[in-house]
């Protein structure tokens, strides 16, 4: 086993590596191989290595790189990942890549399709639409549809038909993916201090932009480190971290979060990682059926499915349950439509279940993080200190 | 049987590390604060320090950190001591720090290196709500540092001398690049260090007086961090107060008030070592 830190600092440099290199170097030893990067929240990654691509994760550039050109095609009013995201494109960040994914999951993404196609980057952009009707024959088969559209784009390139064995095989290298990625969550609930969220998450960013068989590799090794018992205890509270499934906050936050006493047992920055619970079927004659059945029955939620029947605000506070943690940290970019749109919803409903929450804005490039620190650290006292009686925590004008 | 549990608090601030230890007796349920440490930062790493200070501490006391240490709290920035086994917000601190020091306060004033918080809290030392000053270093003790060190004095000397002042001379600016000039200005107009200095602290002390208003502080108002021990500051803050006919306010002290902050992470640390014995001798009986 290699050491932890080896591991740990090499996630970190491939999951901010704005140029792709591992991702690039991968296409540069077979001619048929392509990249087709997606945008969050989730993208059935498995049809994509089923095609001999490599799915890669585009979550802009953070706090690493300077916008220039991209204020030019937004608004102030709209968040922050799509102007990061245009300046990487035209630095010529993407070059290599073959086709470009945008799931549908707000106004601002779906635009941002438009503009990528019309500035002529990749050999394909698909917008791609995900089911919102939750009956397979009507959802299911619509989403079968979609994913046969990606398909068919990535033959016209490497003329790779997709054969269910090929599915399926690739559908088995997921599960592996999820099952690990869902077992370190299992120990971190129990065992928080093993391993800091800011080091998970370079290791699960990591694994959007390299081969799923070199991340489960990783995995594997993190999972046997995690068994073990290192790290020293702290009494911190535990919390679920929510809303900050698109833009991603910068590390710093993250660190900020667990410095000024927090263990964050879960979280959705990742979450199309993570989007299906449980294995998918890889045993099927018809893969994409069951893709897409999971998808239907064994989604997480997230502020993009409207789904009427299965509350997300429920689903949350099972979480928080299922965690054992104290309480939530609303993280939401400033401007993203989706989260601060259902964190009202979630408020409200906490406010009736008696979960405690406090809830703050962010966007992608910040680093000064005194008054989240200070929100956050009054927050943990409170339930460290004063448990038993309402949350009432001072905020700062 | 030994009936009484150390802990120890240490707050990392702009300027300085303060460290206490200190003991609770389970027979008579009293705190005590045994030894208390101060080191200037200077411009060594704050972890270093604040390392040093802990182990400086323990072995005065002939300690030993696993065996008799039944937690480490930190505070202020103090989140990097890797030892420590868990770490409290400053403000949290602070107030329960107020209340030990200064008992019955209402209203905690921290006035430390770099800000002035005024906390309004309840008995117990919760907080119930807070003002701050922006991040400006003119309402700040490291502005009443770089103000001594100009003129060549230590900056424990500032209390007693800003006392002496007949014709407090006040810098016109609140930003402390500007009253750094007018400082400047007033050396060269020959204005005595005293009035100099007194002119600063009654600066600050408008400040202060502001933030208590705007919170609607509640009396007795305990004023704690490093300013909370010069005489000269506090001075200025009654008189400033009562000029604001503000005269029912009643100020508190301490000469320990640098350690407020360092005192509450230890007496908050002693509560929460008791609350997970509690929880893990629970489940210990659960299993």
């Amino acid at each position: 086993m290699r050491n932890i830190n080896n591991i740990i600092s090499r996630c970190e440099e491939l999951a901010f590596d704005l140029d792709f290199t591992r991702a690039k170097e991968w296409k540069n030893e077979d001619k048929s191989r392509v990249i087709v990067g997606y945008m969050p929240i989730y993208f059935p990654r498995e049809i994509i290595h089923a095609a001999g691509g490599l799915p890669v994760a585009i979550f802009g550039g953070g706090d690493r790189k300077q916008i220039i050109k991209g204020d030019a095609y937004y608004q102030s009013y709209i968040c922050h990942i799509p102007r990061s995201i245009i300046d990487m494109a035209l630095d010529k960040h993407f070059d290599n890549f073959d086709g470009f994914i945008f799931p549908s999951i707000c106004d601002v993404l779906r635009n941002l399709s438009g503009i990528f196609r019309t500035k002529g980057f990749g050999k394909f952009v698909k917008y791609m639409d995900f089911p919102q009707n939750f009956l397979p024959e009507v959802g299911g088969v619509f989403y079968q549809d979609e994913m046969r559209h990606v398909l068919h784009y990535i033959k016209e390139i490497n003329g790779i038909k997709v054969t269910p064995e090929r599915l399926n095989h690739s559908i088995g290298l997921y599960n592996k993916n999820r099952r690990l990625i869902e077992f370190i969550y299992d120990i971190r609930e129990k065992y928080p201090w093993r391993l800091s969220m800011k080091d998970w998450y370079h290791i699960l960013r990591a694994g959007t932009v390299i081969p799923v068989e070199e991340h489960n590799e990783i995995l594997e090794e993190v999972a046997e480190y995690v068994k073990g018992d290192v790290g020293q205890r702290q009494d911190k509270v535990k919390v679920v971290l929510s809303g900050a499934f698109c833009e991603q906050p910068s590390v710093g936050l993250i660190r900020s979060v667990e410095d000024a006493g927090c263990y964050i047992v879960d979280d959705d920055l990742q979450l199309g990682s993570r989007m299906v619970i449980g294995d998918i079927d890889a045993t099927s004659e018809e893969p994409l059926a069951a893709i897409a059945h999971a998808y239907i029955f064994q989604s997480r939620y997230s502020s993009s499915i409207y789904d009427v029947d299965n509350p997300k605000e429920y689903r949350l506070a099972k979480i928080v349950e299922e965690r054992n943690a104290d309480g939530v940290i609303f993280a939401s970019a400033s401007f993203c439509d989706p989260s601060l749109l259902d964190a009202p919803i979630f408020q409200n409903a906490f406010d009736r279940m008696g979960i405690r929450y406090i809830a703050f804005q962010f966007s992608e490039n910040i680093n000064q993080f005194k008054v989240i620190k200070e929100q956050v650290g009054a927050f943990s006292d409170s339930i460290k200190l004063w448990e038993d009686e309402p949350s009432s925590i001072p905020v700062a004008e | 049987m030994n009936n009484t549990v150390y802990t120890m608090g240490i707050d990392v601030g702009g300027s300085y590390v303060k460290n206490v230890l200190m003991s609770y007796d389970k027979d008579s349920g009293n705190h005590q604060l045994v030894d208390k440490q101060t080191e200037k930062i200077r411009k060594r790493d704050p972890k270093d320090v604040a390392h040093d200070s802990i182990d400086m501490i323990l072995e005065r006391n002939n300690l030993n950190y696993d065996k008799d240490i039944a937690y480490l709290a930190s505070t202020g920035e103090g989140e990097m001591v890797e030892r420590k086994t868990g770490h409290f917000y400053s403000m949290t601190t602070h107030a329960r720090g107020g209340v030990f020091l200064t008992p019955g306060a209402r209203t905690v004033v921290d006035m430390g290196g770099l800000y002035v918080r005024a906390i309004k809290i309840d008995e117990r030392g919760k907080v119930l709500d807070y003002k701050m000053t922006g991040q400006c270093a003119s309402g700040s003790g490291q502005f009443i540092e770089n103000i001594s060190r100009y003129l060549g004095l230590a900056v424990e000397e500032v209390g007693d001398i800003s006392m002496q002042a007949d014709n407090p001379e006040v810098p016109s600016g609140i930003c402390a690049v500007l009253a750094e000039t007018d400082v400047i200005n007033m050396v060269s107009k020959g204005a005595s260090t005293p009035n100099i200095i007194k002119g600063i602290n009654i600066s600050i002390a408008q400040r202060v007086v502001k933030l208590l208003s705007s919170l609607k502080a509640e009396s007795p108002i305990s004023l704690m961090g490093g300013m909370g021990m010069n005489k000269g500051m506090i001075q200025a803050i009654e008189e400033v107060a009562s000029e604001n006919k503000k005269n029912e306010i009643q100020f508190l002290s301490h000469p320990d008030a640098i350690y407020s902050g360092a005192i509450g992470a230890a007496l908050w640390g002693g509560y929460r070592y008791h609350i997970l014995k509690e929880k893990s001798e629970k489940e210990l009986v659960a299993s």
